[in-house]
């Protein structure tokens, strides 16, 4: 007993001195640096999008570390992950308890995330109490930075919740216009599946497309859980709409994609960024793809020439192709190196104040484009760009720069 | 209360461990009276000094969460450890505590505003808010009112969810539970009007303090987190250590014997989901103040489930034990994983092993709760802190001491003020006629009739299967009588439940033994004194000093009962029932309906197992209790008891009375002889002794 | 185009379809629950565990994807024995459960034996989740695309594959359970395991054969989803599990007959009540329909009054 209480009592001894010699180690090997969160939710059905997020942000970081740091600072990554076991994908609460992580770390000076709004929610007014700027690449609930929310998402009153992509409120009723006067349909059944992102695009949809004098049949909601969409499919089809909208992600969409590619071959299909992923074209597979509309809320990258060596090195670096949440966190990242940039060269302390100041002036080209925010932290450019899926055999199934062909512009809601 | 006390336990691994972690060493430097405030001592200190010492404001929120856990697995240990109703949907009540306060606080709701509202905005509850199109209401109630409001709301779904459960038994209860576990976030999903549907709750209202606003920082967050748990880590334990607690544990344990005792099963079961369900309440209050938002998501199975581990995981009834294993989790998933997890990334780099750095722990949590659970019910499960106490030994004196039979000899007037009945009516005590009972095509007893005069002694005999125990059933209300009258003390308990019954003055024994296993021979003698007794809820939790006479009062009378049976029963009134011999067990289910103050005592076969000397002193003791007044109605197989006690004796048999007289003429009777043995008096009557 | 009666036909259809797969499901589920008294609600992931097996079992003959399609003798070559080796595998993993984890729960009474029974769920469930990821797959599928059409309704081949061998099997297991003496021992242990035992059967090896029977069951409708729907994922078991799980009960909990009853009405209420309704309340009535079958009239259809525990 005494022996094994002695052993048991030298265990976090060890611990906390191997603790220490790494952090010693860790610090040793840079004079100057500075880090930068990202948070993400690695656990759970969003998982794959966070890793595609984190990889667009590492190549810039990496590039910038390999040539020698920004302004002579070194690029520490804080990856935090958001997504726990319990709720099976994103947790608020997690997400929280990430956010003051950063807020706590005087070497924290920005960060790139969240990927989803409900962490957004629980994360903006601890950002906005610490003043520490966030680029998030794929979070779209406008409520957000919404002024009218203000009071309750940023209390200190700057922005910290920074956009590299365009909000639901313009994404589901750009498209529902474009449904209206390109593809000029007048019969549309909508579906969500069920959870934050896909309930606001389908709402945001629906509204606009009542608007624009769309007549719709009904709205239903699917459950990702559940295997079998043929019931609603079939409902569907003896409604007989034109045209079938959908907001939500792959979980859902994957089954939605194949099923109603048999049940209902002939209507049109389209979706949000959500279709416009890699793993729903991986998953769903041709024919069940061909034809699907998608949107995402961002200017088209492709006929930007830097673009493609991008894509290159990014298949090269991480075994598979990026999808558009890559691009935008990648641009975030750039937005953050170039603010500290911009500080650093203008004689001040990089610290979260100065840092978040810069990112406010930023103007910045990207591979999307220019990227400037106006002073809610939403990008000023309100692009929503539409595409259709067709097989390229050329490429991997699931390079979605490829498989989608771009149509042009969707537009604007005036 | 000895339940901290643990270094004398018998130590596997895990307790080891635990003990070391508890300083097993140190508390033996304090007396063992003082280890108890010692522990609490150093635990408060540590909760009020740990944020000062961390500064880590991350870290501290975790420990807000931890500390919510912490709550809400003290509020699932009254369903399931104390009161034995496993609910599986446990989070709906979380859910409901928290929409209900973002509902009040948030501006989710927006009605037009009226004069209705004025009185309300002169109570601070609500604000006006203008609007282009129209002024509006905006709630702003505030959190420490709140507080009390969601519990009650939730107490009350608590109730309308437990009732529909109220006769399933244990798997069942927990399907249904689930279901409604399920039900609750599929509801907030789809009613965006009121939850904001999928999308979560915008800008809940965060805490305000004498016009301070609780702000974004962890620390005051984490200071109403611990009193929370204070708060209900007290009323657990005073709870658990009242009358209502006994009767959970009864219901627990055995829910007919629990009822037999006087036990009204449906209101301290819904009492139960209640209490269980307020905890949740606060709690969901507390968690979505923290955060200022909420999505349906966060109340699902999994959570409900987490809940559940933690309570296996430390301790199932065990207040401090779920305590303990809920900050262990949650500590575990949030921090400890993490950092392991950043560990082992910068050992990779340091070695260059690729696959460690991509390891992430904190994803691989609910592999390691399933393995929890298994682990737990398959090696220990009673968990890191058992609910249940360590029975201290006997001394080799009270091992070996002389069985003495004292009670009724020692002491009659005190035994006479303890047990006499109060009031007894003229004419007949027990008045039974026509009774039937029909088991579908079985018909278990025909047109039974039976009187019992107050303070005489009535043996009920026959062979096995004449419905003797039947007849005990239908009396108690465990079995509907389809025909007949019961008649008891001048009232009818025809159709009463068995509570009912033992208020009414009727206390019974089990054929088959019907104790309180994992509770102490005292405690089951108290449960014997619930109907009699008048503390509830509230009485327990303020613990006035009525309710504290009256415990002591109940505490003294049972050991008076237990002296009835000498030296047998005392010195074992801590030890667990399952523990004792057989012919102890009997002895305390005697005791335990004794307790009840009976007017009528049922004993259905007491002596049964028992050896001759042991059956002699036992019918003895009998006899003491019918001198003090007791009538006692008794099943018996040995005759020479029935010869011994019985002024009267009926017979049964296939359901039906065949004889009845005094003893000697009952064991004359043809009829009666032709029943038990199968043929006529002259061949066997030899064989009647 | 339809009309209002060829859509409620096709609803038929699909509903008799998800039947065929609740009805395998619950009678595994029922068989145990019969004989043991216990839920089991690690069956609904050893159905999950089993999809995958299958999926396997098909990609090892060199099927993948959809793009390989089978005719005659080889299609029915390869789904025999990717059944026998599902169906034989899952049953293995039924038993090594029942073996590890239950057998020295048997007697502690409560609600232990079911908890652990969670906890063995959630253990399947996170193994399959960390070994194969989140996202679905595709499912190996050498069944061409055969369809014919029913006056607007669609009847396609893979509904009659699976109504066939849903059918083969529920009759196969009815055999079984009233001809042979094993079948004959576990009825009698239903009933009574007291005097089962007393009358010479091996009560255990009776609870091995519910165990494997019923988990082969799954098995053999964790492929037939995969073949249906040509995908599976770590999460099927937890909407396919709700739907058979309220099927048994509302059938009859512990009654074979009462299981494949269960199913189909559930898989029937499931795509009317999504065509008559909305599909957004499939769980919650669902939900209901446990919930109050269980308060009000626990037997169910065709079961035996639940005997009380207590």
């Amino acid at each position: 007993m005494t022996t094994r209480r002695a052993l048991l009592a030298q265990l976090p001894a060890a611990a906390v001195a191997a603790n220490l010699a790494l952090r010693a180690r860790h610090v040793l090997a840079a004079d100057k640096s500075v880090t930068v969160g990202i948070d993400v939710p690695l656990t759970g059905s969003d998982a794959e999008n966070a890793i595609l997020i984190k990889n667009g942000a590492m190549i810039a970081v990496d590039d910038a570390n390999a040539s020698g740091g920004v302004a002579g600072y070194h690029i520490d990554v804080m990856v935090l992950d958001d997504g726990t076991t319990t709720a099976g994908q994103y947790d608020p609460a997690q997400a929280a308890i990430n956010a003051r992580k950063f807020v706590s770390d005087p070497n924290v000076v920005a960060a790139i995330g969240p990927e989803m709004s409900g962490c957004g929610k629980a994360m903006a007014p601890i950002l906005s109490q610490g003043n520490l700027a966030t680029i998030t690449p794929s979070s779209t609930n406008p409520d957000i930075t919404d002024p009218k929310f203000a009071p309750q998402f940023r209390p200190a009153g700057k922005a910290i919740y920074f956009r590299t992509v365009t909000t639901d409120a313009y994404q589901g009723p750009d498209m529902a216009n474009y449904f209206a006067q390109t593809l000029k349909v007048q019969k549309i059944y909508i579906l969500d599946d069920g959870g934050a992102y896909g309930v606001g695009m389908a709402n945001a949809f629906e509204e606009q497309a009542k608007r624009d004098g769309l007549t719709v049949l009904g709205h239903d909601q699917l459950d990702p859980r559940e295997a079998d969409y043929t019931t609603i499919l079939t409902k569907i089809k003896a409604i007989g709409p034109e045209a079938l909208y959908y907001g939500g992600t792959s979980l859902a969409g994957i089954k939605l994609v194949k099923q109603s590619y048999e049940v209902l071959p002939q209507i049109i299909k389209a979706g949000g960024d959500g279709v416009y992923s890699a793993a729903l074209v991986k998953g769903a597979g041709f024919p069940a793809m061909e034809g699907w509309y998608a949107t995402i809320a961002a200017p088209y990258i492709a006929e930007n020439p830097d673009v493609a060596p991008w894509i290159e090195r990014y298949r090269a670096k991480f075994g598979q192709g990026p999808t558009s949440y890559s691009f935008t966190a990648y641009d975030g990242m750039l937005v953050i190196l170039d603010a500290i940039k911009r500080v650093a060269d203008a004689g001040q302390p990089v610290n979260h104040d100065t840092v978040r100041d810069a990112i406010q002036s930023a103007n910045l080209k990207t591979l999307q484009g220019t990227v400037s925010f106006d002073e809610n932290g939403d990008i000023k450019n309100r692009i929503v760009s539409v595409f259709q899926c067709h097989q390229n055999e050329k490429y991997p199934v699931d390079d979605v720069l490829h498989q989608f062909k771009y149509l042009g512009v969707a537009p604007e809601i005036t | 209360m000895a339940e901290k006390d643990l270094t004398e336990r018998p130590l596997g691994m895990l307790g080891a461990s635990y003990a070391w972690i508890r300083g097993a060493s140190p508390i033996q430097w304090i007396a063992p009276h003082m280890r108890s405030p010692a522990s609490i001592g150093f635990l408060v200190a540590a909760a009020l000094l740990f944020p000062i010492i961390s500064r880590n404001d991350a870290n501290i929120d975790s420990m807000a969460n931890a500390l919510s856990y912490a709550a809400l697995a003290l509020g699932l240990n009254i369903v399931v450890g104390f009161a034995g109703l496993l609910d599986l949907g446990y989070a709906a009540f979380f859910a409901i505590g928290a929409y209900t306060y973002g509902a009040f606080a948030s501006y989710q709701i927006e009605p037009a505003w009226s004069g209705f509202w004025e009185p309300f905005q002169w109570l601070d509850l609500v604000a006006r808010v203008h609007d282009p199109g129209g002024d509006l209401v905006h709630f702003q109630v505030s959190f420490w009112l709140m507080l009390p409001v969601s519990a009650a709301v939730a107490a009350f779904f608590g109730v309308l969810f437990g009732a529909p459960t109220l006769r399933l038994k244990g798997d069942y209860l927990a399907i249904v539970t689930l279901g409604f576990g399920e039900i609750v976030p599929i509801v907030a999903r789809n009613w965006p009007s009121v939850t904001n549907g999928a999308m979560g709750l915008n800008g809940v209202a965060a805490p305000q303090l004498f016009g301070w606003s609780f702000g974004i920082g962890a620390t005051p967050y984490y200071y109403v987190g611990v009193a929370l748990v204070a708060l209900l880590i007290f009323t657990s334990l005073r709870l658990k250590s009242s009358r209502i607690g006994r009767a959970w544990m009864a219901i627990r344990e055995d829910e007919i014997a629990a009822a037999a005792m006087g036990v009204n099963r449906v209101k301290f079961k819904l009492l139960a989901f209640a209490i269980g369900a307020g905890f949740a309440g606060a709690t969901g209050t507390f968690f979505v103040a923290k955060l200022q938002t909420a999505t349906p998501e966060m109340f699902m199975f999994p959570v409900s489930v987490m809940i559940l581990v933690m309570i296996v995981f430390g301790g199932i009834g065990s207040v401090w034990g779920v305590v303990l294993g809920a900050m262990i989790l949650q500590v575990l998933q949030s921090w400890i994983l993490e950092d392991l997890s950043q560990w082992l990334h910068a050992l990779g780099r340091l070695i260059h092993i690729h696959w460690l750095q991509q390891v992430e722990l904190a994803q691989s949590i609910e592999l390691i709760f399933g393995l929890i659970l298994v682990t737990m019910m398959l090696y220990r499960r009673e968990g890191l802190i058992p609910a249940t106490r360590r029975v201290q030994g006997l001394t080799l004196a009270q091992q070996t001491a002389h069985v003495g039979s004292g009670g009724s000899a020692g002491n009659p007037d005190r035994l006479a003020a303890l047990l006499a009945p109060d009031r007894v009516p003229d004419g007949p005590l027990l008045d039974i006629s026509g009774l039937t009972v029909r088991f579908g095509g079985l018909v278990a007893l025909r047109q039974v009739a039976l009187t019992v005069p107050a303070g005489s002694v009535v043996a009920v005999i026959g062979p096995n299967g004449s419905g003797k125990s039947t007849l005990f059933n239908a009396m108690t209300g465990l079995v509907p009588a389809d025909e007949g009258t019961l008649r008891f003390a001048g009232g009818n308990i025809a159709r009463l439940p068995p509570h009912a019954v033992l208020e009414r003055g009727i206390a019974r024994t089990f054929q088959n033994l019907r104790l309180f296993p994992s509770l102490t021979v005292l405690e089951n003698v108290m449960i014997g004194m619930h109907a009699r007794l008048a503390t509830g809820a509230v009485g327990a939790l303020l613990r006035l000093p009525g309710t504290r006479r009256e415990e002591e009062a109940a505490r003294e009378r049972a050991m008076a009962i237990l002296e009835i049976f000498g030296n047998r029963l005392v010195p074992r009134a801590e030890h667990t029932v399952a523990s004792l011999s057989y012919a102890n067990r009997r002895r305390v289910e005697i005791a335990r309906a004794l307790a009840s103050q009976p007017k009528l005592l049922l004993l259905d076969e007491p002596t049964a197992g028992m050896n001759p000397a042991e059956t002699i002193e036992l019918a003895g003791q009998i006899k003491g209790l019918h001198q003090l007044g007791l009538a006692i109605l008794l099943i018996e197989h040995k005759l020479d008891v029935v010869v011994n006690l019985a002024q009267n004796v009926v017979v049964l048999d296939h359901g039906e009375k065949i004889a009845e007289g005094t003893p000697d003429v009952v064991r004359r009777d043809e009829e009666v002889i032709r029943a038990y043995l199968g043929r006529s008096a002259s061949v066997g009557s030899a064989a009647i002794a | 185009m339809m009309n209002e009666y060829t859509v409620l036909l096709q609803q038929v259809i699909n509903g008799l379809s998800l039947g065929a797969m609740y009805s395998l499901l619950a009678l595994g589920f029922t068989l145990v629950y019969g004989i043991l008294e216990l839920i089991n609600f690690a069956h609904f992931n050893v159905f999950m565990v089993a999809s995958f097996i299958g999926m396997w079992a098909l990609e090892a003959l060199g099927i993948s994807g959809q793009s390989v399609i089978l005719t005659g003798l080889p299609l029915v070559g390869a789904l025999v024995f990717a059944f026998i080796v599902t169906m034989t595998l899952a049953g293995v993993l039924g038993v090594v459960i029942e073996r590890l984890a239950l057998r020295p729960m048997r007697g502690v009474r409560g609600t232990a034996a079911m908890i652990t029974t969670i906890g063995v769920g959630y253990i399947l469930f996170n193994i399959i989740l960390l070994a194969v990821g989140a996202d679905s797959k595709n499912y190996p599928n050498p069944m061409p695309n055969v369809d014919w059409d029913l006056g607007g309704a669609t009847l396609r081949l893979r509904e009659v594959l699976i109504w066939t061998i849903a059918v083969v099997l529920m009759v196969g297991l009815h055999l079984f359970v009233t001809r042979t003496r094993l079948g004959k021992a576990m009825r009698a242990t239903a009933q009574d395991a007291e005097a089962a035992r007393m009358m010479g059967i091996d009560v255990d090896r009776v609870i091995v054969t519910a165990f494997f029977l019923g988990s082969a069951l799954a098995g053999a409708a964790a492929l037939i989803f995969g073949l249906y729907y040509n995908y599976t994922s770590f999460i099927i078991g937890y909407s396919a599990g709700l739907r058979a799980f309220t099927a048994a009960v509302l059938g009859g909990i512990g009654s074979v007959a009462g299981a494949m009853l269960g199913g189909v009405i559930i898989g029937l209420i499931e795509s009317l009540g999504g065509q008559l309704l909305a599909v957004r309340w499939t769980d919650v009535i669902i939900f209901s329909i446990l919930v109050l079958v269980l308060v009000f009239a626990p037997s169910g259809l065709l079961g035996r009054a639940a005997p009380n525990k207590s």
